[in-house]
């Protein structure tokens, strides 16, 4: 493979290029016409509900599914028919896969061995990949004498001593407890920023994508909803399905109609018959649509506060310290509400909603944002 | 005084509670079936005693009626005889080479069809999976005529190689090992697929290390049925020196005819090796045969 021509190129090059991919099980599809670029050195995380289609992108991309129709290219070459091995990739498995009757050291230099590269080379690189991973005083131990977090450590050892360009992460941290994670988490963003390689992540929990990758890629029924930033994703969701999966607690959604358009302003009528100004894109056009709040633009105040959009009942407090989510019961629905730790409020209580407007996003009738 | 009599009560409550709860265990339908048990033992032991027993008679009280638990006159000449006056050496030498042939290559021929089967995706993958299914509806002993014509064909009568030949066909084992590399996750293989390895790598490096107690109870139990098969090697074999050790049995005699001490003597000497290994290997032979009833350990 031409790898170092490509190296040579722009550092905004696509180093990853899906093109037109579709993928079909039979008479299920479950890629649809999907094209995708992965820039060099990025961290992009493909982020969707379990059987949106991710896992199957990223086998693809590692050549372990074969492609139904379309193209993939990794620095610019076509590998669509490329064995995973000649691909210059290593995957990090959900398992993680590593071979139970092997030590550490010999999990870590597999692909070496089995390339029948030298002993001493074997031990010199697995030795090197477990300083960086902190692996060393457990090089001769055994996958099952290891903790979660150190056997999630090897595997990452294991894809790293290849040397990849690009490196596949298939829901890495899902089998680690919450503090553990956290802890994986910094170390593979550490790791990223060390190394400055390509990493392609998949995962269905937003707050990896969030905090790990530069990119996310949110798909949903094996099309791809929306591209961005991770603050793109939670400012500006291309649609209702991006704005529901982006963001805990969720977004409230609830129908309301649209007394007038003026140019990017569109005059909503509230449940309770306020109207409020939303922004929407130039040119939208519809009689009714779904109003969608993140839980921290509604604030709890009095119920006869005038600036109170809606009154409900709050039905359940979940206090977090930093925060308080509030489940409140009103005309249009249950809405969730996030607000300050010390909030006060009580189980029963009838409170006023007042709604962050300029932050209120308004979704037509097939989800797309208005 | 006082403290010393309530010390004594304390103990004998407890003690009584744990008499109570041990009958308990012992109860009617367990003294039956550990009866029953200690009977099937005796019939299946007995014969190996009497067998045993008779090795170290002299002939004339073998063959003298009435039942004699125990030799009046001791001897080892039986087992003198048999070690000194046959080729018992030669046919133990015979068992070994065939049975750790057929041991080694049953082994690998079953792991690799077994793997090809499980993992490789070829034409005919299905239809060789039903013909190895098949074969092994079909007893051994009703295609002994075909295996005669078929060696004889290939000129390996009358040698160690035709004794093995027909061995060969073990599709149990090729069953066993298709079910468990069926069992090993896919992520394993996919990994090492990444990781470059081809498919001799992956079932050499990965799948028969990681069934690496499967094989050796196969392995044992394979070897435990080549030593103790006797009537292919019989009908196979006529010249004395490529006997098995269970052909060898039956040369065991002389002029005035079969003498019961000295065959059963190298009936022993016969079922020692296999004794030995099975009290070593106690537990893996146990998993295999439980393997082979199709019962999962």
């Amino acid at each position: 493979m031409s790898a170092v021509a490509a190296k040579n190129g722009e550092a905004a090059a696509p180093h990853v290029e899906l093109r037109r991919v579709t993928k079909r099980y039979g008479p299920v599809t479950a890629i649809s016409d999907l094209s995708l670029t992965v820039d060099k050195g990025s961290f992009t995380a493909l982020l969707g509900p379990s059987g949106c289609g991710k896992s199957t992108l990223l086998r693809m991309i590692a050549g372990l599914e074969p492609i139904t129709a379309g193209q993939c290219f990794i620095d610019n070459l076509d590998v669509t028919d490329v064995p995973p091995a000649q691909r210059r990739i290593a995957m990090v498995f959900q398992s993680y896969a590593l071979y139970p009757h092997m030590t550490v050291r010999q999990n870590i230099a597999f692909s070496l061995s089995v390339a029948g590269q030298a002993k001493k080379v074997q031990n010199e690189r697995a030795l090197e990949v477990a300083r960086i991973l902190q692996l060393e005083p457990y090089l001769d131990r055994r996958p099952a004498e290891l903790s979660g977090g150190q056997r999630q450590r090897v595997a990452i050892g294991r894809a790293l001593v290849r040397k990849p360009e690009v490196f596949l992460f298939d829901e890495p941290l899902s089998n680690l407890d919450a503090k553990l994670r956290v802890q994986m988490r910094l170390e593979l963003a550490k790791l990223h920023a060390d190394l400055g390689t390509t990493m392609i992540y998949v995962t269905h929990d937003q707050t990896e994508a969030m905090t790990l990758a530069d990119k996310i890629v949110v798909l949903d029924k094996g099309v791809i909803s929306q591209v961005g930033s991770p603050l793109e994703l939670y400012n500006a969701p291309a649609n209702k399905f991006v704005a529901a999966f982006i963001g805990s607690p969720s977004m409230n959604f609830f129908p309301v109609d649209i007394a007038a358009i003026n140019g990017r302003t569109a005059s909503v009528v509230l449940p309770g018959g306020r109207t409020v100004e939303i922004g929407i894109a130039a040119g939208a056009g519809a009689r009714s649509a779904e109003l969608g709040v993140r839980p921290e633009h509604l604030t709890v105040v009095d119920p006869k506060d005038p600036a109170a959009a809606f009154a409900g009942a709050v039905a359940i407090i979940e206090r977090l310290g930093n925060s308080t989510i509030l489940y409140i019961e009103t005309a249009v629905g249950q809405l969730i509400v996030e607000g300050e730790g010390d909030l006060d409020a009580k189980s029963g209580q009838t409170v006023g909603l007042r709604l962050n407007q300029s932050h209120a996003r308004l979704f037509g009738a097939t989800g797309a944002t208005l | 005084m006082t403290a010393s009599v309530e010390t004594g009560a304390d103990l004998v409550a407890p003690l009584a509670s744990r008499r109570l709860a041990r009958l308990r265990h012992l109860d009617l339908v367990g003294l039956v079936i550990t009866l029953v048990t200690v009977v099937g033992a005796v019939l299946w032991a007995f014969p190996l005693y009497w067998g045993l027993v008779t090795t170290f008679k002299p002939e004339y009280e073998v063959v003298r009626p009435g039942v004699e638990l125990w030799p009046q006159h001791f001897t080892l000449e039986n087992y003198a005889h048999v070690l000194l006056q046959t080729k018992i050496g030669l046919w133990y030498v015979n068992s070994l080479i065939t049975s750790g042939a057929v041991t080694i290559i049953v082994v690998m021929m079953a792991a690799g069809a077994g793997y090809a089967i499980s993992q490789l995706e070829f034409p005919g993958r299905r239809f060789f999976w039903w013909m190895i299914l098949a074969s092994f509806m079909i007893p051994i002993p009703a295609l002994i005529v075909n295996h005669f014509i078929l060696m004889s064909q290939l000129r390996v009568i009358n040698t160690l190689a035709g004794v093995v030949g027909p061995q060969l066909i073990a599709p149990v084992t090729v069953i066993i090992y298709k079910q468990f590399f069926d069992s090993v996750p896919k992520d394993f293989r996919e990994a090492a697929v990444i990781d470059g390895a081809s498919e001799f790598q992956l079932l050499f490096r990965i799948y028969l290390p990681m069934n690496w107690g499967v094989t050796t109870a196969l392995a044992i139990i394979t070897f435990i049925a080549a030593w103790n098969l006797f009537l292919w090697p019989f009908l196979a074999v006529s010249s004395e020196d490529k006997m098995n050790i269970t052909v060898g049995i039956t040369q065991v005699h002389d002029a005035f005819g079969v003498s019961y001490g000295r065959d059963l003597a190298v009936a022993m000497l016969a079922a020692m090796p296999v004794a030995v290994i099975y009290l070593i290997f106690q537990r893996r032979v146990t998993q295999a045969i439980m393997l082979s009833a199709g019962i999962k350990g």
